[in-house]
């Protein structure tokens, strides 16, 4: 009996000396740990819209200046339109979607972000895709997140892999829109000459990640295609209106 | 539907928690002398990872998640720091409890997986699968299929292996490569091999 | 007495070399092999190893002798979880990058069976200082493995060394291409088993 009691004793002292300690652990880092994920979110932002390169290594205070300044975040609903986020989400049902700006300094608008939030194979992969202001022509690919496995799908955080995506086409020839595809094995030898600025090289190796990110990519591509839309027709080219409009 | 096949399958074959992701090496090399105690060993592994995925998942997603505590009126807790050890607190017990139950109701499974259990506690692609379900994202179903797929896919690998070390008993092996060395190569080949399904479009 | 014979310096070398207990004892595996494809993971992933093992056989050897015989291995197992927990939190919050690359292998230091081993078999029955030796020791075994193996595939699957090009490119113009296969996981396998087939040779002449 004294034993089975002092093994109880014994059992919650352990327990509480490790869980305090790792409660003030978890609560004094917490905020870092923040910090380097909003961090690695607008790195991979600005990477997308091709302000960071993959080869040099940036401070994180770098990183936020060069965010606050370029970047702009705005919202859009269903139709394309620019809404003001705190009038909206009080509104059940609607849709709003969350895009990124990269402003120059003469207040034109160069390019726009898409965040990818989609199923891989495992997991979700998260990324961002950034298109340029004619509203078609893809900037450049990022990924932060994903679970695919390594050395197969997960050849798609590797640089050639997303280096792929500059300069390929959301829509055809006659510029109706068409999504972009992963395909399989080189895009030279398996796709036709006209239809290769819709496709990227898949992985060998991955054709399911491809297959999954290619769905995703269309379907995500879909629901901005408002946005890209008004891009196309010359809509959104001056941040200033776009301003004014949201206030 | 079709997605849960495909996590199953792919966690079998192309995904095998042991040959692409190395996990639960250490009785893998231990344990694959001999086909029957490695089927035995297999058998209880699927069955602990079977339990314990979705049993963290709940534990996960309703305690440790971000958010997860609103039902109990805090919404801002954040206990996922926890959840290494309470994974393997659960582990721990299950296999403890799964190890009592069957003693009291079922001597001859008990005989058959008994002395394994102790060894499965401390077998990485148990911790490893509830931690990649979480990793993924998975939902309920998914991580039942998930734990299962794993299971299998671990049971198939080890099986296979006590197959092929049988065999190589009577090869004529390179002193210094003998038993251990020879397992990791071979173990290799074998992956090699499971990489090749995953060409295969499920 | 000469320094390479003390207990101290013993408990040190065994595992490094002749006891290793990644390719001679096969334990530990299981972590080892996945953040082997960069030399960049692989040493942090050796060092956070070594940190848990060294503390645990410290902090388990302090209080050998009051912890209850049957609930043993769950307090073993609070105080290796507790320790990786805290390691991971701290790679999350000062290398980030690091630790995404990671992910989940470093909470698996928990079930890695040379920790519990080690605790196990030497810490439970040892004085604190010797416990961290062997801790240590232990850890720079692992670690060791770990490098060697990623130096390889670092070097032969991408050219790098410690992600920096290091192969000349007067090779890739001559028709050298990187081994994509030393990416993979097979070739780990591969690897560890030729390393110990050239260990065990070698420890075999030594002890002769």
């Amino acid at each position: 009996m004294f034993n089975r009691i002092k093994s109880l004793l014994f059992a919650l002292v352990l327990c509480l000396i490790c869980g305090s300690l790792l409660a003030f652990a978890s609560k004094g880092l917490k905020n870092r740990q923040q910090d380097n994920i909003t961090t690695d979110r607008q790195k991979n932002i600005l990477k997308s819209v091709g302000l960071i390169k993959e080869e040099m290594t940036y401070t994180p205070d770098q990183i936020k200046t060069l965010f606050i300044d370029t970047i702009k975040r705005v919202s859009v609903d269903e139709a394309g339109r620019i809404i003001d986020e705190k009038e909206n989400t009080e509104i059940p049902g609607s849709k709003i979607f969350p895009i990124y700006l990269y402003v120059q300094s003469d207040d034109s608008i160069a390019a726009y972000v898409i965040p990818i939030d989609t199923k891989g194979l495992w997991g979700k992969i998260h990324g961002y895709l950034s298109l340029g202001n004619d509203g078609s022509t893809i900037n450049g690919f990022t990924i932060y997140k994903h679970s695919e496995t390594p050395g197969l799908g997960g050849e798609i955080e590797k640089t050639w892999f997303q280096q792929n995506f500059v300069g390929k086409k959301i829509v055809d020839r006659h510029g109706a829109f068409v999504s972009l595809s992963i395909a399989r094995g080189k895009v030279e030898n398996n796709i036709p000459e006209d239809r290769r600025k819709n496709y990227v090289d898949g992985i060998s190796g991955a054709t399911l990640t491809g297959k999954f990110l290619t769905e995703g990519l269309k379907e995500t591509l879909s629901s901005y295609e408002p946005v890209s839309i008004r891009f196309r027709k010359n809509n959104f080219r001056d941040y200033k209106q776009i301003e004014k409009k949201q206030r | 539907m079709e997605n849960l096949i495909s996590i199953f399958l792919n966690s079998v074959f192309v995904g095998n928690i042991l040959l692409a992701y190395f996990l639960g090496m250490c009785s893998f090399i231990a344990v694959s002398k001999n086909i029957d105690t490695a089927m035995g060993l297999g058998f209880a592994v699927v069955f602990v990872l079977t339990i314990t995925t979705p049993l963290n998942w709940m534990i996960y997603y309703f305690f440790l998640a971000p958010g997860a505590l609103s039902w109990v009126g805090l919404p801002d807790l954040d206990l996922s720091f926890l959840k290494f050890i309470m994974f393997i607190a659960v582990i721990a017990a299950i296999v403890q409890a799964i190890e009592m139950v069957i003693d009291r109701f079922s001597a001859g499974l008990y005989s058959a997986l008994g002395v394994f259990l102790p060894l499965i506690s401390v077998n990485c692609a148990i911790l490893g699968a509830s931690l990649f379900m979480v990793e993924r994202e998975y939902t309920f179903i998914e991580s039942v299929v998930y734990g299962f797929g794993s299971g299998v896919g671990w049971m198939l690998a080890i099986v296979a292996m006590a197959a092929l070390r049988i065999k190589l008993r009577y090869a004529d092996i390179p002193k210094g490569l003998e038993d251990y060395g020879i397992a990791m190569i071979v173990t290799g080949l074998m992956a090699m091999a499971f990489m090749l399904f995953s060409g295969i479009s499920f | 007495m000469k320094l390479t014979s003390t207990k101290f310096f013993r408990t040190f070398s065994q595992p490094l070399w002749g006891n290793n207990p990644v390719s001679i004892q096969s334990l530990g595996i299981c972590s080892a092999l996945a953040v082997t494809v960069q030399l960049k993971t692989a040493v942090v992933m050796g060092i956070s190893m070594t940190v848990v093992v060294a503390f645990s056989s410290l902090l388990i050897s302090l209080i050998r002798n009051r912890i209850p015989r049957n609930i043993r291995i769950i307090a073993e197992l609070i105080i290796i979880a507790t320790l990786v927990i805290l390691t991971d939190e701290f790679l999350r919050a000062f290398y980030y990058d690091i630790s995404k690359q990671l992910s989940v292998f470093v909470g698996l230091i928990i079930t890695n069976c040379i920790v519990l081993g080690r605790t196990e078999a030497f810490a439970l029955s040892n004085p604190p200082h010797l416990a961290f030796i062997d801790g240590i020791g232990n850890g720079a075994g692992y670690s060791a493995a770990l490098i060697m193996v990623a130096f390889i595939r670092e070097l032969l699957g991408s050219g790098k060394f410690f992600g920096l090009k290091i192969l000349p490119g007067i090779f890739y113009t001559a028709g050298y291409e990187d081994m994509g296969f030393m990416l993979l996981a097979p070739s780990a396998f591969i690897i560890i088993g030729l390393m110990v087939w050239l260990q065990k040779t070698w420890v075999k002449n030594d002890t002769k």
